[in-house]
């Protein structure tokens, strides 16, 4: 069934994302072995699409133009190595997903489509294979990524990302790795480490770093699609899926506000809140809501709902400091992180001002979070709050300092300026 | 106004490794060339010609032959072309200049249809 979303794709990435499908639905067809295979027709076929196109005009169908020159691609290379195959019912099968492309699409066969992508996805995070390739070849295998985009947004080379990618697939060829969405039994643990990649990819593009990159926003929206899709299929939605897409969705809807000229990083008390996505800030409370149906909390639930306290407040001193401070003492006594360490220092000025929260900073300070710079933005904050403008200037100095980034260095210089005009 | 075809020649190196939402991209950008020259009711056709090269024919002391074509060793190919009204070689070249094609490794040949009876 077309919802918005899906029409909205049909313009925006439908390259990208029809390169995933199709690789999801050619690899059930002729297995997990011939993946390079598939990956080559599937790339001719866009090629061929370039080209074509070029002098043409888009067709009025170029879901099923992809489908049918990638068909007759990949079966006559296969005709061509072997010597009797016939291939008449893999012809059929292609067919059907070609006319699937058709808007009277019957809903069995979209569904099939959608469980075709998520058993590559579960194949992506297989645990045979490092956190690192899991990642990769998820973008790569199920998002349709670009090797160069993989490299960009992870600030890697493309030659490593293309090792990683091959390594990657051999290791699941040569485990013989069956594609299928794993038994109730399994789960559990194969879903977790699923979230996982979708965690670490959703934070590769949310992160402060990237403001010239547009990659790494649509890590981010990809992360959101594959949560989504996981959601809406009964053997793998659950609470802590709903909780993760909440989180997602509430941090996303921030993104359009978090960027400033030139892609200087906004921080959430200067945000322009109307610039916040509505859209999305509903359907995160709509997976919030959903998230709360089982009795396991999980870090993500925590995390979603110190996101939602921001996602509902319409300014920074209306927010319920207090519920946030609380969520951060549950979430640190789960997963001590120092990322969480320092929001929950933020949450805690709000509460009880700003000297008392210096006070808990320089009691967890150590060697690791010294050499952390949020760490010192934090201090700089606090003691810029405090009153202490010298103090405040050298931890931001401190900060500037140990940061390579340009959109970050241009936020810490814009805070170095406005401290210095209070003096 | 006048008939010119552009000839577009395509380097026959490969484009390399390029993503799909690079190619989408590229299609983007010459899908919105043809609109504006047809928007401005320039564009007469434009038609894609088949990847291997075609047949050469050539006549050899009296016998005709055919040959594939074209040689491995060259180096391009004619990709397709666009037929366009333009009042002059000027105004046709200044059509082709902004066409995308420039920008990813191909030549464009611009000739005048000639009319002259």
């Amino acid at each position: 069934m077309p919802h918005a979303k899906q029409v909205n794709d049909s313009v925006d990435h439908l390259f990208r994302h029809h390169a995933g499908q199709m690789t999801a639905v050619l690899t059930r067809i002729f297995g997990f072995g011939k993946i390079d295979l598939i990956e080559d027709s599937i790339q001719e076929s866009m090629l061929r699409a370039l080209s074509n196109w070029s002098y043409k005009g888009i067709p009025d169908n170029p879901r099923a133009w992809l489908i049918q020159v990638a068909k007759n691609n990949i079966l006559d290379r296969l005709r061509k190595s072997s010597r009797y195959a016939d291939l008449k019912e893999e012809s059929k099968l292609l067919d059907k997903y070609a006319g699937s492309a058709d808007s009277g699409a019957d809903a069995a066969f979209a569904n099939e489509i959608r469980e075709d992508q998520l058993q590559m996805i579960f194949a992506c995070c297989h645990p045979a294979l490092t956190p690192d390739s899991r990642i990769a070849l998820t973008l790569k295998t199920v998002g349709g990524f670009g090797v160069n985009e993989i490299a960009s947004a992870f600030l890697s080379n493309r030659e490593a990302v293309a090792k990683l990618l091959t390594r990657a697939k051999r290791r699941l060829r040569d485990e013989n790795v069956s594609l299928e969405i794993p038994g109730p039994e399994h789960v559990p643990s194969r879903l977790n480490a699923v979230l996982k990649v979708l965690y670490l990819m959703f934070n590769e593009g949310y992160a402060a770093t990237g403001g010239e990159n547009p990659v790494r926003k649509d890590l981010c929206h990809e992360a959101i699609r594959l949560v989504t899709l996981l959601s809406e299929h009964p053997q793998t939605t659950g609470p802590k899926v709903h909780a993760l897409a909440a989180l997602f969705l509430f941090q996303a809807s921030r993104l359009p506000a978090r960027s400033g000229e030139g892609g200087s990083l906004i921080v959430l008390p200067d945000q322009d809140r109307s610039l916040w996505d509505g859209r999305m800030i509903a359907e995160g409370l709509r997976h919030f809501g959903a998230s709360a149906s089982g009795d396991e909390i999980s870090g993500y639930h925590i995390e979603a709902e110190i996101a939602s306290h921001h996602a509902v407040s319409s300014d920074y001193a209306s927010t319920d400091w207090e519920a946030v401070l609380a969520a951060y003492d549950r979430l640190l006594a789960r997963r001590p992180s120092p990322i969480a360490a320092l929001n929950r220092i933020i949450a805690l000025a709000e509460v009880e001002g700003a000297e008392a929260a210096l006070e808990e900073l320089n009691a967890i300070r150590d060697g690791k979070l010294e050499a952390y710079y949020p760490f010192h933005v934090t201090l700089g904050e606090l003691k810029s709050r405090a009153g202490r403008i010298d103090e405040a200037l050298r931890s931001y100095e401190f900060a500037f300092g140990l940061v390579d980034n340009l959109a970050t260095k241009r936020f810490l210089r814009k805070r170095l300026e406005d401290i210095r005009s209070r003096k | 106004m006048d008939g010119f075809m552009l000839l577009l020649h395509d380097s026959t190196t490969s484009m390399g490794d390029i993503s799909p939402e690079e190619i989408q991209g590229i299609i983007a950008e010459y899908v919105a060339w043809r609109d504006k020259i047809e928007e401005q009711g320039r564009l007469v056709g434009g038609e894609k010609l088949t990847d291997e090269g075609g047949r050469h024919l050539t006549n050899e002391n009296g016998e005709i032959r055919v040959t594939d074509g074209p040689y491995a060793e060259a180096k391009e190919m004619l990709g397709g072309y666009f037929a366009i009204k333009a009042a002059d070689y000027d105004e046709a070249v200044e059509i082709s200049r902004s066409c995308p094609h420039l920008k990813y490794g191909g030549r464009i040949e611009v000739r005048k249809i000639d009319n002259h009876r």
